[in-house]
């Protein structure tokens, strides 16, 4: 989080600081000098995570920063600016510029802004194995009597040069030739926010890369070049239009099913069944119960749990079932039991921990059981296809159809991860470069897709409708999602980002590096979304020890069954929805298909369309509000409310004007 | 019946003149009566064009010169698979130009158009970039030989 907790040991004597372009392995490079002992933090004040770790190097204890991947030294993105703050926090610190070898040339420019830093510096040309497979070669030696100094060339994926890595470290020296040969005096990097492209920066990268192609000239060879292997193949199919989207088809799938449906079914399932409320509620019951002992009676209810593995939504193998009598948060007062304060006093802090809206009994097993599965399988895709290469092939096969939405092909995955869990979508819209970009997914996200507890009632509603309606629906969501979206990008302000991507050679993803980016997400995660389960739990137990929820009930009524033309029991069904989904839906669900179904498919159809359309949860409220400020997330709510029953109650006069 | 001031192309020639500069003899006899013209280039004579057909060659009849051979294309005019050499950045925005620059993109770099649907995807070196259509649009190329881009200097 912030500087006091990166460096809670003793400080140690020397920091080295990795440097290089983005994708050159520096993470991997990172975890084989550092061990497991590492820290990923945000930097203060932004969303970009840095990487701190320790490693004793010739006898020498090193604090090692692992800085975001940055192609110029210049503060001109939330990346670079962390690591220009990195670069001029840490003044003493030994750079170690890893490079690409495949890459020589940009690795170069990027050395050529380093050295005018004036710092003792190492460079380590990484992926050596990969720059053999494409059949080039680098006269290390001469590289090194050139720049003057230390190159290091490693296989960092393979442990292949680390050793002579640490040997380097003491004989760092300043590259002072690359900054004769440049002859500039450039001011160091500063932490001005963005600063806009000058003419003459622009000329003075040109001039370095002149000064690069001699160097590049003079030690980098290439004979012919091998036939493409089957990870470069598989890199250029991803993008072209045919092949490309039949993978495209094949990773969404299989995105969906692993997070949406193993993740938030079976292991869902088994965490809050299983788990949560045959083990640790009834623990937690009895725990607190002991503690502030009242006369009451818990009552009993029974939990079913399934162990299924999914194939398609509705489709499963069941493996395993079993119903069992457990202790619910539900009770009854003991008749004829004197209420004395003392008993009200222990009465609400029992409920405030095991109640129905208790701390232990909703938040924790919301936050642990029912989105905690969910998000760790989405971070263990993300990493497997970040680590892969697919993620930018992915964006370029997008980004024509998110142009229309106002936004470019990287906000394909938030949109993809809110099928999962919108909250957590809402939280990875930060790998978007530019706010107005960051902004229009955010409110996609709250507006038109459905999370997955959402879904999984829509579709079993969608069962009650005609097929028409059915598509009647998915076609109104799309088209909403692109008029808004359209709308939203014309009519906020700023610039879109430019679409200039990098793709990333396609490799095979390392599983150390994916484990540990997966595990040190999963604690960024416990740390700031649970407290947001927490709190809102809370809300909702004031709320009703208030009976605040049935005013606002009341309140909303008249639109519900005026506007809506639903009936006014509905009205709680959304409320109870925004502040806990699964419970609100369910009354829905109930409503539309269960034995005493109140709702005609009409009905169904219009309360569809308004709960797709209505904010996911309160989670993800908070979540806005962290990620954009409180006046953006104000201003999101009330328009995705005003706009969800606006449209809602438009299906509903209009169908019922042609007569559906 | 064409006017004094109509103008005729030479069928013989090519040249292109006004009807009254037509070279006819001061002393012909035939006089107005004459329905031919004479080329004042090279004397040859000739019953001028209807005005109607004259307006029909003009408006659609290809140019006769061709257009000079291009050595200079926009990225979005090349094949896919085709080398070239970058001549220019037209963008008006210098951040942009920058952006292409320290991907090793700048004027004399070699590249390689790699796809052009769905977005486009250069090879410059050994890093592949995905360009939209609109930054394509600017970036002034000249076409290249295939072997020269596999050399050092790429």
């Amino acid at each position: 989080m912030n500087a006091e907790i990166i460096t809670p040991l003793p400080p140690p004597a020397r920091t080295l600081i990795l440097v290089g372009n983005p994708n050159v392995g520096k993470s991997v490079l990172f975890s084989k000098l550092t061990g497991k002992f590492v820290i990923i933090s945000n930097y203060p004040g932004t969303t970009v995570e840095i990487t701190t770790g320790r490693s004793v190097i010739g006898g020498e204890n090193y604090a090692v920063i692992d800085s975001p991947g940055v192609n110029e030294l210049a503060a001109r993105t939330e990346d670079a600016r962390v690591t220009c703050d990195v670069l001029r926090d840490h003044p003493e610190a030994t750079l170690v510029q890893v490079a690409d070898a495949k890459n020589l040339r940009r690795a170069l420019l990027l050395t050529t802004q380093l050295a005018e830093l004036k710092r003792p510096m190492v460079l380590v040309l990484n992926m050596m194995d990969e720059l053999d497979k494409v059949g080039g070669h680098i006269d290390v030696r001469k590289l090194s009597e050139l720049i003057g100094i230390p190159v290091v060339p490693t296989i960092a994926t393979a442990r292949t040069g680390i050793h002579l890595l640490e040997k380097s470290i003491a004989q760092a020296a300043v590259p002072e030739r690359l900054v004769a040969r440049l002859n500039s005096q450039r001011p160091p990097p500063t932490a001005a926010a963005n600063l806009p492209c000058q003419e003459e920066d622009y000329q003075q990268n040109v001039e370095r890369l002149a000064r690069v192609n001699e160097i590049v000239l003079q030690v980098y060879t290439r004979v012919r070049p091998r036939k493409p292997t089957f990870a470069q193949r598989l890199g250029w199919w991803a993008t072209q239009p045919l092949r490309g989207t039949l993978l495209l088809a094949l990773v969404l799938y299989f995105t969906f099913w692993f997070v949406g449906l193993f993740g938030a079914g079976t292991l869902v399932e088994f965490f809050e069944n299983a788990i949560f409320s045959r083990h640790i509620s009834p623990v937690a019951i009895h725990l607190v119960d002991a503690v502030l002992p009242f006369p009451h009676q818990h009552k009993h209810e029974a939990s079913e749990y399934k162990l299924e593995i999914p194939l398609l939504p509705h489709r499963s193998i069941e493996l395993f079932s079993s119903t069992e009598q457990v202790l619910s948060p539900a009770y009854t007062v003991d008749p004829g039991a004197a209420g004395g304060a003392w008993t009200g006093v222990l009465r609400f802090v029992h409920d405030f921990l095991v109640g129905e809206y208790g701390l232990f009994t909703m938040a924790l097993s919301y936050g642990f059981a029912i989105v905690l599965p969910i998000v760790t399988t989405f971070f263990l895709l993300f990493s497997v296809l970040e680590d892969s290469g697919y993620l930018s092939r992915l964006a370029v096969m997008v980004n024509r159809i998110f142009r229309a939405m106002g936004l470019n092909g990287k906000a394909v995955l938030p949109m993809v991860l809110g099928l999962g869990c919108d909250t957590m979508a809402t939280m990875t819209t930060r790998i978007l470069e530019t706010r107005k970009e960051r902004v229009i997914t955010t409110l996609l996200l709250a507006l038109a897709v459905p999370c997955s507890a959402q879904l999984g009632v829509l579709m079993a509603m969608t069962a009650r409708v005609s097929w028409v309606a059915a598509v009647f629906w998915v076609a109104l969501m799309v088209a909403i999602a692109f008029v808004v979206g359209w709308l939203a990008a014309k009519l906020h302000g700023g610039a879109s980002s430019d679409f200039v991507l990098e793709l990333p050679p396609m490799r095979r993803p390392e599983l150390g590096n994916v484990a540990v980016k997966t595990l040190a997400r999963l604690e960024w995660y416990l740390k700031e979304v649970i407290p947001l389960f927490v709190l809102g739990t809370a809300i909702l137990f004031f709320f009703d020890k208030l009976n605040l929820l049935e005013k606002i009930t009341c309140f909303g009524e008249p639109i519900v069954t005026g506007w809506l033309g639903l009936p006014r029991e509905t009205a709680n069904a959304f409320l109870i929805g925004f502040l806990r989904r699964d419970y609100g839906a369910v009354y829905l669900l109930d409503a539309a298909t269960g034995p005493n179904a109140t709702l005609s498919p009409h009905q169904i159809l219009v309360s569809m369309v308004t709960i797709t359309l209505f904010m996911p949860c309160i989670a993800t409220l908070f979540m806005i509000a962290r990620e954009l400020g409180k006046r953006t997330a104000a201003a999101i709510t009330v328009f995705v409310f005003v706009f969800a029953f606006f449209v809602g109650g438009l299906v509903h006069h209009l169908g019922r004007w042609i007569g559906l | 019946m064409s006017a004094p001031n109509n103008y005729l192309h030479c069928p013989l020639c090519g040249f292109e003149f006004i009807r009254r500069e037509s070279a006819c003899e001061r002393g012909c006899p035939l006089g107005k009566y004459c329905k031919l013209v004479c080329c004042p280039n090279c004397h040859y004579e000739f019953p001028p064009e209807l005005r109607v057909i004259s307006w029909w060659r003009r408006l659609f009849t290809p140019s006769a010169c061709p257009k000079p051979p291009r050595d200079l294309f926009s990225l979005t005019e090349l094949n896919e698979g085709d080398h070239a050499e970058l001549v220019r950045l037209t963008s008006e925005k210098v951040s942009r130009r920058n952006t292409l620059a320290v991907y090793g993109l700048v004027p004399g770099s070699r590249l390689v158009l790699q796809q052009k649907r769905p977005s486009f995807v250069i090879r410059v070196g050994e890093t592949e970039l995905a360009l939209e259509a609109d930054i394509a649009r600017e970036l002034v190329v000249k076409r290249i030989a295939a072997d020269a881009t596999t050399g050092a200097a790429s």
